[in-house]
C-alpha cells in the first residue's frame, strides 16, 4: 500500500517545514555549542574563542555546583512525589462514574494554567503573615512549623517544588488514565475469579501492565523538571542565598542578567546532554516497551 | 461483604474529597480575591468569601493608566493565533510527508523531528536572542511568532504523522486512479479528514503558547510588543501588596486556557495523552 515514492514529493510537503525547524531549533542549538567555547558578552559581534575555558571555569564556580545540587534535589522530588499521587489519582478515578468525571477534570485544572500564574497565587499561599498555609498551621496550633516558606533557606526550594508539583500531578494523572484503559479488564476480572485480593491485582496484573505509561510520565516528568524555569524565577528568583537556584535559572542569570552569554551557553549545553541522556533513555525503553507488546 | 466494600468505597471518596479540597484551594483564593474590594481585602479577609462582588480590581488592571492588561491580552492574541496556525499547518506538511511516503531515510527524519519536541528552550536561547536582534525583528511579537512556529512542528509532526499513518488509503489511490495529483489529493481529500486531529493541536498549542513566559521575556522588550504572562509578573512588581489587583490579572490572563479546558477538554486531553503515550 505504502509504496517507494519518488523523493520529489514528499520533499515537496517536508521543505518548508524542515526549513523553518533547521533554522530556529536546529541552528540555534548548534550555536549554543559554538558559543559555549567563546567569551561573548551579549552585545556587539565581538567575541574570541577561549577553548574550554567557560567549562573549566563552571566546574570550579560554586553556584555551579550549587545549582546542579538544587537540579538534583529537585529531579529527586519531581520524579517520586508527583508520579505517586498522579498513579493513585488514576487508580481512584478511572471508570466513568460521574462523579469521576467531575474530580477529574478538578485534579488536571492546574494543566491549562500557566506556571507565571500558578506561581503567583502559591506566592499568597505561603506569605508568613497573611497566607494561608501559616494561617492554617496557626489555627490547628502548629505555630512553631509556621515560617517564610520562600524566604527560609531551608524550605524555599520545596516550597517551589510544591507549587510545581501541583501542576505537574494532574498531568501525570492524564497519562497513567490512558494507560489504564490500555489494561484489558478481561485480565483484571480473571485475577479476581483466581481469588487475588486488590493489592495483589495491583502490583502483579496493573502495575506490571502500565510499564510503558510509567515510562512516559518519569520521561517527560524528569524532561521538565530539568527546564523548569519559569514558576522558580516567579516565587524566588533563585533565592535566598541561591537555595533555590537551578541550572536553568542559573543559566538564565549567568547570561540575561551579568551578560556572560559564552559563560551562560556552557550552561545551556550541559543542561541540554542531561536532557539528552533522558531522551536516549526514553526512546530505548519505548522502543523495547514497543517490542514487548507486540 | 457489601457492607464493607461501600464502607472501604465510602472512604475512599471521602479521602478523595478532602484532596480535591486542599488542590482547590489556590483557585479558590484567586477568585475570592479578585472579586473582592481594595478596602475589603486590607481588613484582613484574604481568604473568606467576598460580601460583595467588587470589579474594581479588574477596571483597575484594565485601565491603559493602570495595569494596561487590555493591550497585553491582545498582543498575547496577536501572537498565540499566527503561531498556532503556522505551527500546525507546517506540522501538518511535514506529517503527511513523512506519514503517507516512504523515502530513504524517512525514519530518522521522523526521530529528528520528533526529538525537538524534548528540547529545553534554554539551549536555543541566547542564539535565537542573537539572530532576533541581528534580523531586526528583536522586541516584535514577530520574534516570538517565528520561534513558536519552529518549537511547535515537533509535536505537530509527531500527531499529524501518526493521524495520516492510519488515514485510509482507498480514497486516495482511487483519487490517484482518477488522475489527481498528489497535491490536490492532500488539500481537497485529505486536510477535511484531519479536522479532529486538528482541533486536538489547535487546543494544545493555543494553550502552551499563550501560556509561555520565556520566550517572550526573552524576546521583547517594550510595553507595546508585551504579552499577558509578562505583563502580569511586571504587574506583581508594580503592585506587590495588591493582591486583588494581582488576582484578577490572573484570571483574565487564564480565560482563554480556561474557555478551551472547559469546552474542549476532550481533545485537549487527548493531545496530552497522544503526545505523551506514542511519543
Amino acid at each position: 500500500m505504502l509504496r517507494r515514492h519518488p523523493w520529489i514529493i514528499p520533499a515537496s510537503f517536508l521543505a518548508l517545514p524542515l526549513l523553518v525547524y533547521l533554522a530556529f531549533v536546529i541552528l540555534p542549538t548548534l550555536n549554543s555549542l559554538v558559543y559555549s567555547f567563546t567569551d561573548w558578552v551579549g552585545y556587539g559581534a565581538d567575541f574570541e574563542f577561549v577553548g574550554l575555558a567557560n567549562f573549566e571555569k563552571i566546574f570550579t564556580d560554586r553556584l555551579f555546583s550549587n545549582a546542579i545540587k538544587n537540579t538534583a534535589i529537585w529531579l529527586a522530588l519531581a520524579m517520586t512525589a508527583p508520579t505517586l499521587l498522579g498513579l493513585a489519582l488514576a487508580l481512584a478515578l478511572q471508570g466513568k462514574r460521574t462523579i469521576n468525571t467531575i474530580y477529574k477534570s478538578l485534579f488536571y485544572l492546574p494543566i491549562c494554567l500557566s506556571p507565571i500564574i500558578i506561581g503567583i497565587i502559591w506566592v499568597w499561599l505561603y506569605s508568613p503573615k497573611l497566607g494561608i498555609v501559616n494561617l492554617f498551621l496557626r489555627s490547628i496550633g502548629l505555630d512553631h512549623i509556621a515560617t517564610a516558606w520562600l524566604a527560609n533557606p531551608n524550605t524555599a526550594l520545596l516550597a517551589v517544588f510544591v507549587a510545581w508539583a501541583w501542576q505537574q500531578t494532574g498531568l501525570n494523572m492524564v497519562i497513567f488514565l490512558a494507560g489504564l484503559t490500555s489494561v484489558p479488564t478481561p485480565l483484571v476480572e480473571a485475577a479476581k475469579v483466581d481469588g487475588a485480593n486488590y493489592r495483589q491485582t495491583l502490583t502483579k496484573v496493573i502495575i506490571p501492565m502500565l510499564r510503558p505509561a510509567t515510562v512516559v510520565v518519569l520521561a517527560l516528568t524528569a524532561i521538565s523538571a530539568l527546564k523548569s524555569f519559569e514558576i522558580i524565577w516567579v516565587m524566588t528568583m533563585g533565592g535566598p542565598f541561591n537555595k533555590s537556584d537551578t541550572l536553568a535559572v542559573f543559566m538564565y542569570s549567568e547570561s540575561f542578567r551579568k551578560f556572560k552569554m559564552g559563560y551562560g551557553s556552557s550552561a545551556a549545553v550541559i543542561l541540554f546532554l542531561m536532557t539528552l541522556v533522558i531522551i536516549v533513555l526514553y526512546f530505548r525503553q519505548t522502543a523495547a516497551a514497543e517490542e514487548l507488546y507486540e | 461483604m457489601n457492607v464493607r466494600k461501600n464502607f472501604a468505597t465510602a472512604l475512599l471518596y471521602f479521602a478523595l474529597t478532602i484532596m480535591l479540597i486542599l488542590f482547590m484551594v489556590p483557585v479558590y483564593g484567586a477568585i475570592v480575591t479578585a472579586f473582592k474590594s481594595q478596602a475589603e481585602v486590607s481588613a484582613g479577609g484574604y481568604w473568606t468569601p467576598p460580601t460583595s462582588l467588587a470589579l474594581e480590581n479588574f477596571q483597575r488592571v484594565m485601565d491603559p493608566e493602570g495595569g494596561n492588561l487590555g493591550l497585553y491580552l491582545q498582543n498575547s492574541l496577536l501572537l498565540t493565533i499566527p503561531a498556532s496556525l503556522f505551527s500546525i499547518g507546517l506540522g501538518t506538511l511535514a506529517g503527511y510527508g513523512l506519514g503517507k511516503y516512504r523515502f530513504k531515510g524517512d525514519g530518522l527524519l521522523f526521530i529528528l523531528i520528533v526529538a525537538g519536541m524534548f528540547l529545553p528552550p534554554q539551549i536555543a536561547l541566547i542564539p535565537v536572542f542573537r539572530l532576533m536582534n541581528d534580523i531586526g525583528l528583536y522586541d516584535t511579537l514577530w520574534a516570538v511568532i517565528i520561534i513558536h512556529t519552529a518549537f511547535g512542528i515537533p509535536i505537530c509532526t509527531l500527531v499529524m504523522r501518526n493521524f495520516f499513518q492510519v488515514a485510509p488509503n482507498a480514497l486516495r489511490e482511487a483519487a490517484l486512479i482518477d488522475g489527481a495529483n498528489e497535491y490536490s489529493i492532500f488539500f481537497r481529500i485529505m486536510l477535511p479528514l484531519t479536522l479532529p486531529a486538528l482541533a486536538v493541536l489547535a487546543t494544545l498549542q493555543f494553550t502552551w503558547i499563550w501560556n509561555d513566559f520565556l520566550w517572550p521575556f526573552i524576546l521583547t522588550q517594550r510595553a507595546e510588543s508585551r504579552t499577558v504572562m509578562v505583563g502580569i509578573l511586571n504587574l506583581t512588581g508594580q503592585y506587590t501588596v495588591d493582591w486583588g489587583g494581582q488576582a484578577a490579572a490572573s484570571l483574565l490572563g487564564s480565560l482563554p486556557t480556561l474557555f478551551i479546558f472547559v469546552f474542549f477538554q476532550r481533545y485537549f486531553i487527548r493531545g496530552l495523552t497522544l503526545g505523551a503515550v506514542k511519543g
